[in-house]
């Protein structure tokens, strides 16, 4: 894999974007107290009057930004992945998903690879609980161009999308101006033998292991999954049926994420082709059994 | 008395060292928050506390829950200077592997006793600890420290009103009212006003001191023992990153490590202090 190291996360090339798009529309941003870190202070530096910070207090913040919301204004709700996703799931379920509100969330830490802060922030189960709702939409980018895009998708889309981003800096992938769109897919790699679907970070660590086989003979395709809901599962069934054999890969517990969701696919398909998916299996980054101590 | 205090603070001047130290290697983690209720800590663990480092689950224990988290710097130092786990160990701070993770873990380091970092979660969970201990009938107390900016979770206040509820005079909580959080200074990101007026208004018995005076630190935790019927909190007033000239009451210091210059500066300044 030859690809440019990123200068900046996604998570704060979605919230650069954020910035830019102030100007022009209406909506308002909320934040928890890690406005350094979601960088969504960008935003509040340019647009004081409509960017809140509501305190350490995810839950009275989501349920205020669907209240904000029930105007018809959207509201983007910045902070971590576990915070927002977990601690507030069921405002985000009740309160802002059945009612179709206009409320996106920023939601930074995704994965294991926010490693060392610990299990505590960690989001390792996101996905499996923001596709779970209804009328959520889900976005996973992995490099600035997609991160960016994704802010314009979640924008221009009415009803609630999540976002997940990245805490660290990893690769640029897409020229700039590369499209994207709910329920599109990218395939970043060609390849005969096998279909490798990865999104976010893990498109990178796919890309690395299509060398490696590629070293072996073994020539795989790589997807990029940056819609995660609506997920495209007729490119992915596609490209299955055209190289054999397909796995998914992700950062998130293997139960309930994407690749359960295409295994399920398949198999009410009647298809039936060489398939496995990989993730974390039913652990944290490390053991959670209590030792001795 | 005085030198019980000398003590203290001697030993809390090591522990500053310790905290900066393993910051710096880790190149990540939170120096401010640990910094300023470095005092509190020593004091609770080299003074207060009855605890037995050989024996970390000895049932009589009293019970310390770092209710933010992020501070795990200053608990990871003190554990180390009891004995609890080898000082070398520190070095290994946020590394893959560590028992040290970036928020204290329950099961992995002795001396930890239940997960906290994400904020406004401690501070119930020692509430449950010590209606544990009241189902039981043991004496042992329960020691929790919170963030000022912590006190914006909500489950804080619900949680505060279940400690008056069942009467839990083993509970002492103690907020490192730093005047910081992460975006800037609570009074900007959500003003809290009188936290004491606030504890005295959910049923607590509410003690403010400086949380930098040993001596009135170690009055303040003395004279919560006393107190019979009612939790205590204790508002101990304290400057972030204290110790650190340039860390000092500043914003950017929550959660960002030390390079090499501002390392060598530290502590020069650590231990300038430690001869005086
Ligand atoms: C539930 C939750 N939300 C957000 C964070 C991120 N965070 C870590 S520290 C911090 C600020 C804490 O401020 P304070 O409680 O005053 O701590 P101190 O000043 O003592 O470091 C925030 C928002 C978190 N750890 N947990
Ligand atoms: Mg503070």
């Amino acid at each position: 894999m030859n690809l440019p190291k990123a200068t900046h996360p996604t998570r704060r090339e979605f919230s650069e974007r954020m910035a830019q798009r102030g100007q022009g529309s209406d909506f308002a941003v909320f934040e928890s107290d890690i406005g350094y870190s979601t960088y969504s202070y960008l935003f509040g530096d340019k647009f004081p009057e409509r960017y809140f910070n509501l305190g350490i207090a995810e839950v009275s913040t989501m349920a205020a930004a669907a209240g904000m919301a029930s105007s018809g204004r959207p509201v983007f709700v910045c902070g971590y992945g576990v915070f927002l996703t977990m601690r507030a799931l069921e405002i985000v379920r009740s309160f802002v998903c059945y009612p179709n509100l206009d409320v996106k969330i920023l939601s930074s830490h995704g994965g294991v690879t926010a490693a060392i802060d610990g299990v505590t922030h960690q989001a390792t189960e996101d996905i499996a609980f923001m596709t779970t709702l209804p009328n959520m939409k889900v976005l996973c980018p992995c490099d600035g161009v997609s991160a960016q895009a994704a802010f314009d998708l979640a924008l221009d889309h009415p009803g609630p999308v999540f976002t997940r981003l990245m805490r660290d800096p990893l690769y640029s992938l897409y020229p700039e101006g590369a499209e994207f769109r709910l329920g599109g897919s990218h395939t970043v790699r060609e390849g005969g033998d096998i279909t490798l679907a990865a999104y976010g970070d893990m498109v990178f660590e796919t890309l690395e292991a299509a060398d490696r086989l590629e070293a072996e003979g073994i020539t795989a395709k790589v997807m990029d999954l940056y819609s995660l809901k609506p997920l495209d599962f007729e490119g992915i069934e596609a490209a299955a049926m055209a190289t054999g054999a397909l796995l998914v890969i992700e950062n998130h517990q293997e139960r309930n994420g994407i690749g359960a969701f295409v295994g399920d696919a398949l198999a009410r398909k009647g298809l039936c082709l060489p398939f496995d998916h990989i993730g974390l299996k039913d652990t944290g980054l490390r053991p959670l059994c209590f030792e001795h101590c | 008395m005085k030198n019980r205090i000398e003590r203290l603070e001697a030993l809390a001047r090591e522990l500053r060292f310790h905290i900066v130290d393993m910051v710096y290697k880790a190149q990540s983690g939170h120096c401010g928050g640990s910094l300023s209720s470095a005092d509190i800590v020593t004091a609770l663990y080299f003074d207060i506390m009855n605890l037995d480092p050989a024996n970390p689950r000895w049932p009589g224990r009293d019970r310390f829950v770092l209710s933010k988290g992020h501070a795990c710097p200053v608990q990871y130092g003190a554990l180390a200077m009891k004995g609890y786990f080898p000082i070398q160990e520190l070095g290994t701070l946020r590394r893959l592997h560590s028992r040290l993770q970036g928020h204290p873990v329950a099961g992995k380091l002795p001396g930890i006793e239940i997960t906290t970092g994400s904020l406004g979660v401690g501070f119930c969970e020692g509430i449950g600890m010590a209606l544990d201990a009241k189902l039981r009938k043991e004496a042992w107390r329960m020691w929790i420290l919170l963030g000022d900016g912590e006190l914006d979770e909500g489950s804080v206040w619900e949680a505060a009103q279940a400690g008056a509820k069942y009467s839990l005079d083993t509970v002492t909580a103690i907020v490192d009212r730093n005047g910081l959080q992460n975006d800037g200074f609570c009074d900007d990101i959500m003003p809290m006003r009188s936290v004491a007026e606030k504890f005295r208004a959910f049923g607590w018995n509410t003690l403010e001191i400086d949380g930098h005076d040993m001596a009135a630190v170690v009055a303040a935790l003395e004279e919560a023992k006393k107190i019979h019927g009612v939790p205590t909190c204790i508002v101990a007033n304290t400057v972030k990153g204290k110790g650190v000239s340039f860390m000092e009451n500043k914003r950017d210091w929550h959660g960002k490590p030390p390079n090499e210059a501002q390392y060598a500066i530290a502590v020069a300044e650590l231990k300038a202090e430690a001869v005086r």
